[in-house]
């Protein structure tokens, strides 16, 4: 894809987008803005499992470090939350940046390890730590606008996401981008061409993370209520059922993962909330038989002119 | 001058000693051989000096610095290329993008801004210019070796070390490979570091063979001395 090109359809997109509080309803409205979160999520889970082939279990504990920081910046202090939101992604940025540092260069399953401890303990530890975070009955928290409005607030997310997938699109058709998938590809050969690998999925990892953090604090100003769902291992594994079902490792694939799978799950809420066991077990077979998902699908059907333009243009552009 | 210079190198793996003190020097502006039976240790000598493996012992001087234990990363920075014996395409990137890698990388092609053309170049030196765009999991086993070739010259080495590049050729294609690497030597002023099966080859473009048996040094000297000594025969023959 080229630069023009993706600018161009991301506008058109977002322009479309911007027409919906018009014609949705409040309830609808949510599932968009919901939508929006997870595709911020997905998009920048996807930069590390697709991009890198690195398996992080830790991007809702990012996202729920953005969320408690600006939370609780703001409730306990009376930050300003816009600053707040910053404030926690950086935090993200940073704890990413040293777990990266003190895991990356053992290999990928010891991030996969590690990340997984991290979001456990920080469960408990925002669970036990009831005086500053109110355990699991939440921590109340002001929200981005003055006056809430369903509309506001879709536009805010709307801004997010657009700001994740210009900064993920910015990266991967870079040069540091061709490294990422050198690494996923083959790292010895990466390295033996003077990929400096671990610096990469430091990278991949910090950068990941911090969108994670963004992601979440905006979405804790939304929900004005921030609990430990946000970074807990169900929060995780909808992701990853979304970024594997959308389509690993291609751009929109989590993208249309995260708004078809949110949509989908407010239909099957009312049998129960087993929807993250039946995504869950959906991304198993996709990942068996599909391993590029939908977009993997539809890009076999339009296989050919289409698929030949899109890498000729990668290597361009 | 010595270009590259490995002195007692040991290696081992588990129980088997796969390099057993093994010291030698490639001239710069030259091309060096190294040969012997299976298994010999042709490879992880490679391995060593590429940073791919660290030595138990022994230390290794490119250029007039050590560069024992550095990793491949920064080896290949300095200006060592290596090919790999079962070749590692990037699989899912097209020929093209599996040698921007290496340019984007290069201090030294970096400089002139125009990488793409230069990925092109190296692609279309090794006869790969027209499947540029085609991702690298589709070619055959002769033109991964190519590929390998085209991405090693595109870190623009000073010294551009080559294993078993010729397997799968006829006759007349390995003359042409010979010719070509022989180029690359008098036109681009590299230096070649070798392992080959193929004798005759290795006889027309070699300047110095080194060979090994049994992780050991065995001989080194020109392809003349090489084939007449009684050892040589004997280690080739007694495999
Ligand atoms: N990574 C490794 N782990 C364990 N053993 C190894 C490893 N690499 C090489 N060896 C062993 O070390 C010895 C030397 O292997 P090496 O690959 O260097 O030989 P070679 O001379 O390149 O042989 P060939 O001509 O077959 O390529 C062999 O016994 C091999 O089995
Ligand atoms: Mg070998």
């Amino acid at each position: 894809m080229t630069d023009r090109r993706f600018f161009v359809i991301l506008f058109v997109a977002v322009g479309l987008l911007s027409l919906l509080p018009l014609g949705l309803g409040v309830y609808h409205l949510h599932v968009m803005i919901v939508s929006l979160f997870y595709v911020m999520m997905a998009s920048s889970w996807n930069l590390l499992a697709g991009y890198t082939g690195q398996v992080s279990f830790a991007h809702a504990a990012f996202a729920g470090i953005g969320a408690y920081t600006s939370g609780i910046l703001a409730a306990k202090f009376g930050l300003n939350p816009w600053i707040g939101v910053f404030i926690g992604t950086i935090l993200a940025a940073l704890i990413g940046l040293g777990m990266g540092i003190l895991c990356l260069r053992m290999g990928g399953i010891y991030l996969s390890l590690t990340t997984l401890g991290f979001s456990e303990i920080l469960r408990i530890v925002i669970t036990n730590e009831y005086e500053i975070t109110r355990g699991t009955m939440g921590l109340q928290v002001p929200g981005l606008v003055a006056d809430y409005s369903k509309p506001a607030y879709f536009y805010i997310m709307l801004g997010g996401a657009m700001l994740t997938l210009i900064v993920l699109y910015k990266l991967i058709y870079s040069d540091i981008g061709l490294n990422f998938r050198a690494v996923q590809n083959d790292e010895r050969a990466a390295a033996s061409l003077g990929v400096d690998v671990v610096r990469m999925r430091v990278l991949a990892f910090t950068v990941s993370s911090a969108l994670a953090g963004m992601a979440g604090g905006l979405y804790g100003h939304y929900l004005l209520l921030i609990t430990p769902e946000i970074p807990s291992l169900d929060q995780q594994f909808l992701v990853l059922s979304m970024t594997v079902i959308g389509g690993m490792g291609s751009f929109l694939g989590p993208i249309i993962g995260a708004i078809s799978l949110e949509i989908f799950s407010e239909y099957i809420r009312a049998y129960g909330e087993y929807h993250v066991l039946v995504f869950g077990l959906v991304a198993l077979v996709v990942a068996r038989f599909a391993p590029n998902g939908l977009m993997g699908l539809a890009e076999h059907r339009l296989r050919g002119r289409r698929k030949a333009s899109r890498t000729v243009s990668a290597a361009a552009g | 001058m010595t270009l590259l210079e490995g002195r007692g190198l040991s290696k081992r793996f588990g129980g088997v000693t796969a390099l057993d003190q093994v010291s030698f020097s490639v001239e710069e502006g030259t091309i060096v051989a190294l040969i012997g039976p299976n298994g010999a240790g042709k490879t992880t000598l490679f391995n060593l000096v590429a940073g791919a493996l660290k030595p138990d012992a022994g230390q290794i001087l490119f250029a007039g610095e050590e560069i024992t234990g550095l990793t491949a990363n920064v080896t290949c920075r300095r200006g060592l290329a290596r090919t790999f014996q079962v070749t590692r395409p990037f699989a899912t990137m097209t020929c093209l993008e599996n040698v921007a890698v290496a340019v984007v990388n290069s201090p030294r092609s970096r400089a002139n801004g125009t990488w793409r053309l230069s990925a092109h170049e190296c692609l279309k030196a090794v006869g790969l210019g027209d499947l540029a765009h085609i991702e690298a999991r589709h070619l055959n086993v002769v033109q991964k070796k190519r590929l390998e070739i085209a991405r090693a010259l595109a870190t623009r080495p000073k010294l551009l070390m080559l294993d078993e590049v010729l397997g799968g050729l006829n006759t007349q294609e390995i003359g042409q490979a010979v010719d070509f690497i022989r180029s690359l030597r008098d036109e681009h002023h590299l230096t070649v570091f070798w392992i080959e099966h193929v004798m005759g080859a290795i006889m027309q473009a070699a300047e110095k063979i080194i060979v090994l048996d049994q992780g050991r040094r065995l001989m080194e000297g020109s392809p003349e001395e090489v084939v007449k000594d009684s050892r040589v025969i004997q280690a080739y023959l007694g495999d």
